[in-house]
């Protein structure tokens, strides 16, 4: 009986692990499709309309920082000088225990103002408001520490503009990122209500004064792992998502919303550890539940660089806050998962967070210990045992290399250096990394409690912008 | 064959597979690489010729068929015709004029794919064409493919083919929002004389249930700016109860400015919506006539917050507002003064008042804004 | 008058630098090209040129940025600079900013050649004096 039990259990896993990789390919094959199909439209398109017209609708720029010193000023220096006809920067420093208020308003020359505050979303009380209009319009609002949703809340009530780029005080925006997320707005104005952008490692370019100026492949194994991983994501995977209409996460470090939608469902969730994943589903379930039309797109010519993390204790740190949010939002939302009443979202995107990322630990773990124990005592055919793992390691394989193929339209890892790196990433991640992540995840399912401040402690590991990160 | 060995050899298959395909992958990649790089070394080859041949005074350059089918050609011409204007482009066009280069883009444009090489037909025929490609282009304003819709539109507005402005028209009732927004900029590049046609569409479709498409050439017209249809375009905001309509005229009036424009304007702020007179507080300022000031003044009280703020700002840039904003400071109405502060701050009045105050010109007034603004706590309205 | 003048040419468009690069050879002038902003500083800065055209958006940096730093730097070389989009804003930024000219594209290459031929000669004026 046992012996029976064992036996498919092992089967099942096994055959797990294949279907998720075909899940991958059919995302990294759809993927593809779209990307083709973009790169041909980017040869004769590269947003100078949108610069040039009168109809791009105006964005504010909202930037959330906590302790944000070392790199605070070149960064907003970075970004109000993002190409687009019409920008407007919030900053709000969240009860900051550093200088970062007083750098920025000695930086822009801002000065202290009582303008009318509508609190249109809850948040922390907020201490004071400051603002240049010089060259453009900067806000900084000095608030009490409320976390990151919080602070992203207070910003959006300032913000005065109809949509706001959420993003982070770390990253490096493409200069043209804004004009191609923001097409897809002007694509359907009355029913976009988000567009995310395609996040990319900043590890080993070359970065001065908060510009990027040489993409590269790090030599460092880690930071090379997550290049692929992101690769595998944001280029053979969100497009898919996208274009399917259940794109279920707009990435925290560049989302788009429309101000009056995330007013309209109250805000990003205060304290959430994936605020980022929990937003973008309660657009979807606000929008769906009461039937209004609506989309979230994901633009992948819109490319903003941040610094992953290149040692292994903040990866870790990073890797459960990651899933520990997903957990937060698997349990939030499991009305949704399987349910067919969310289409392609509940069926498909949603379910693939649950079946793909959410359990993904726990079955592979299981499996450490059941397929060795049932090869032991026989209850495997070692052969087909063998050939399942082969198999599921060689489209994983394919699926890394379709991501690195697409990549290629971007033109930024095209060196045979980095193409050799990231081919020779794929080739091992199988053995090491992998595992290191699974570990990681686990951890966050068994840590319970204890593991739940990371999320506003760490709120990100990276170290500073301009950092020397070869 | 036993099971045993079948199994190995399903092994065998699947690594080999595995490999084989990621080995294919990087074959592909260095295959596209190589094609990349052959075009651009030939397109980057044909921009150097065709630059020699524009600055040469006595331009010599000829070129075979074989090039004009290159695909490398076509781009370097429509990088050129993007980069230079004027004699130089006449100069480009006369190399490329009787060599059959339309009539070859044309078809291929007909053709129903590839789509990269439909793309670069349009575009180079709305780059490089002349009339003859105008009738082309006005055929494929009804394309299945939205960015060739956009790029004949483009490309007629460029070449001034006025016979499009019509059809665009016609189009704009049943298009995307892209395709409207950017056929909207295409209308603006013809100019003026888009501006009549434009107006009489709008006046016969005004009164339809579906009215898409008419903001879009509202505004349009507003960006040409023409003076004399600023009449015709008021006319139609008095029988109107299609809010989005009239936030595009006024928005339209705004643009377009004159006395003319006022008066509707002004009326415009008796509505009961809101937006409606947010949008003509903003207009009012864009028209620049400090005429408007007590009217803007007033509106500082106003019911919607984004009314006071859009009067707010648009004092700011009247001449003269600023004056009825430092009144604004010492209303009894505690929503005016907050508008009219935030305005004060935004354009810069704050700093200006600290600096008088420092070097011992300030008067009264500045110092009230800067004791308003630096009294604690927030408004919550 | 004899040495030939050096030329700064920044544009990340290859169509651009190769036009203008071209046009400039034949009339004369040692050009140096590139399509990056930060590249267009560091030449800047390092190397000595008698003018520089300066497209307005570029990867890496925007011609503008590119502008005040080299005037943060007390570096006086004529700078054009060029955009293909058309706003009073950036035009308005760039004169401020210490730009000896602005020009949009499309452009006219026998104007590009005048306005250059200016600003060689006031700046030429400038030293000898």
């Amino acid at each position: 009986m046992i012996f029976e039990i064992v036996r498919w259990v092992g089967y099942f896993i096994l055959g797990y692990f294949i279907v998720m990789q075909l899940y991958m390919a059919f995302l990294a094959a759809y993927s593809a499709l779209i990307l083709r199909r973009n790169h041909h439209l980017a040869r004769f398109d590269r947003g100078d309309d949108m610069l040039a017209s009168h109809q791009s609708p105006p964005v504010s720029i909202v930037i959330p920082a906590y302790n944000e010193a070392e790199g605070i000023v070149d960064s907003v220096r970075s970004m109000s000088i993002v190409a687009y006809p019409k920008i407007e920067i919030v900053i709000t420093n969240d009860g900051s225990k550093d200088n970062t208020l007083q750098l920025l308003i000695d930086a822009f020359d801002l000065e202290r103002v009582r303008i009318p505050y509508r609190p249109d979303i809850e948040t922390e009380p907020i201490r004071g408001i400051y603002r240049t209009n010089h060259p453009i319009q900067i806000t900084v609002i000095d608030k009490e520490n409320g976390g990151r949703a919080d602070a992203l809340n207070a910003g959006i009530n300032v913000a005065r503009y109809p949509y706001a780029l959420c993003t982070d005080a770390d990253v490096i925006l493409d200069p043209r990122c804004l004009v191609y997320a923001m097409k897809r707005i002007t694509e359907d104005r009355e029913r976009t209500i988000g567009v995310g952008g395609n996040v990319r490692p900043l590890n080993g370019s070359r970065v001065e004064l908060g510009h990027l100026i040489d993409p590269d492949v790090p030599k460092q194994l880690i930071p090379r792992m997550q290049i692929l991983e992101y690769l595998r994501t944001f280029v053979a995977s969100r497009p898919a998502w996208s274009e399917l209409g259940a794109l279920p996460l707009v990435s925290g470090a560049f989302g788009i919303w429309k101000r009056s939608a995330v007013i309209g469902i109250g805000g990003f969730t205060a304290g959430h550890l994936g605020e980022d994943m929990d937003l973008t589903i309660r657009m979807h379930r606000h929008h769906i539940d009461r039937e209004i039309p609506y989309r979230i797109v994901y633009e992948p010519r819109a490319v903003i660089w941040t610094e992953v993390p290149s040692d292994r204790k903040v990866l870790r740190g990073q890797r459960i806050r990651w899933h520990r949010g997903l957990m937060q939002a698997i349990s939030d939302h499991a009305g949704i998962t399987f349910n067919p009443r969310y289409g392609k979202l509940g069926l498909v995107t949603w379910a693939g967070m649950f079946l793909f990322e959410f359990l993904a630990p726990i079955i592979e773990f299981v499996g450490w210990i059941i397929i060795p124990y049932a090869a032991f005592v026989g209850a495997l055919n070692i052969q087909v045992m063998v050939a399942m793992l082969v198999l599921s390691y060689g489209v994983g394989l394919v699926n890394s290399g379709v991501s690195l193929l697409l990549d290629e339209s971007f033109g930024f890892h095209n060196s045979w250096r980095d193409t050799r790196r990231l081919v020779f990433a794929s080739l091992i991640e199988n053995f090491g990394y992998r595992q290191l992540t699974v570990i990681w995840r686990i951890r966050a399912i068994v840590g319970g409690r204890s593991t739940q401040g990371w999320g506003t402690m760490t709120r990100k590991g990276v170290t500073k912008l301009g950092a020397d990160a070869a | 064959m036993t099971a045993i060995e079948a199994t190995y050899a399903a092994v065998v298959v699947v690594l080999v597979l595995g490999f084989s395909l990621l080995a294919g992958v990087i074959g592909l990649k260095w295959a596209h690489r190589r094609r990349v790089q052959a075009h651009n070394k030939r397109r980057r080859s044909y921009l150097r010729l065709l630059s020699a041949h524009l600055v040469s005074p006595t331009p010599t350059l000829t070129l075979d068929d074989r090039q004009f089918e290159d695909d490398a050609f076509i781009d370097a011409v429509i990088d050129i015709r993007n980069t230079v204007a004027g004699d130089s482009a006449v100069v480009l066009k006369d190399l490329i004029d009787g060599r059959g280069l339309i009539n070859l883009q044309a078809a291929r444009l007909r053709s129903p794919f590839p789509l990269g090489r439909r793309l670069r037909a349009v575009v180079s025929l709305a780059e490089i064409g002349d009339q003859a490609a105008g009738r082309v282009l006005m055929q494929h304003l009804s394309d299945r493919e939205p960015e060739v819709r956009i790029h004949s539109a483009r490309g007629l507005a460029r070449m001034r083919y006025l016979p499009a402005i019509e059809p665009m028209l016609e189009r704009m009732r049943y298009e995307s929002p892209l395709v409207r927004s950017k056929f909207g900029d295409a209308l603006i590049a013809f100019g003026t004389e888009a501006s009549w046609p434009m107006v009489g569409f709008v006046r016969v479709h005004q009164h339809d249930d579906d009215t898409t498409g008419l903001p879009e050439i509202i505004r349009a017209i507003g960006r040409i700016g023409e003076r004399e249809v600023g009449p015709a375009l008021s006319e139609l905001l008095h029988e109107l109860e299609n809010v989005e309509i009239c936030l595009a005229i006024i928005e339209s009036l705004g643009s377009i400015g004159g006395p003319r424009s006022l008066r509707p304007l002004r009326k415009t702020f008796c509505s009961d919506d809101w937006r409606i007179r947010a949008k003509a507080a903003s207009a009012m300022g864009e028209i620049g006539d400090p005429s408007v000031n007590p009217i803007l003044f007033q509106a500082l009280g106003d019911s919607s917050w984004w009314t006071r703020r859009n009067s707010a700002g648009a004092l700011a840039v009247l001449p003269g507002g600023i004056n009825w904003l430092y009144d604004g400071l010492i209303s009894h109405d505690e929503f005016a003064r907050d508008a009219a502060a935030e305005a004060l701050a935004d354009c810069g009045e704050l700093s200006a008042a600290k600096l008088r105050f420092d070097s011992g010109e300030g008067g009264p007034r500045d110092l009230r804004l800067i004791r308003y603004m630096d009294r604690p706590g927030l408004v919550f309205s | 008058m004899s040495e030939t003048k050096r030329i700064l040419v920044a544009d990340d468009a290859d169509a651009v630098t190769t036009v203008i690069t071209t046009a400039l050879e034949i009339n004369g002038f040692d050009v140096t090209a590139t399509d990056n902003g930060n590249h267009a500083l560091e030449l800047a800065t390092t190397e000595h040129f008698d003018l520089a055209i300066i497209d307005q958006l570029m990867s890496g940096m925007l011609g503008i940025d590119v502008l005040k730093r080299l005037r943060l730097e007390g570096n006086q070389l004529p700078v054009i600079i060029l955009s293909g989009v058309d706003g009073a804003d950036i035009v308005v930024d760039s004169f401020q900013s210490g730009a000896s000219d602005f020009i949009r594209k499309p452009f006219r290459l026998p104007e590009l050649l005048a306005r250059m031929e200016k600003h060689l000669s006031t700046a030429a004026a400038k030293t000898s004096t």
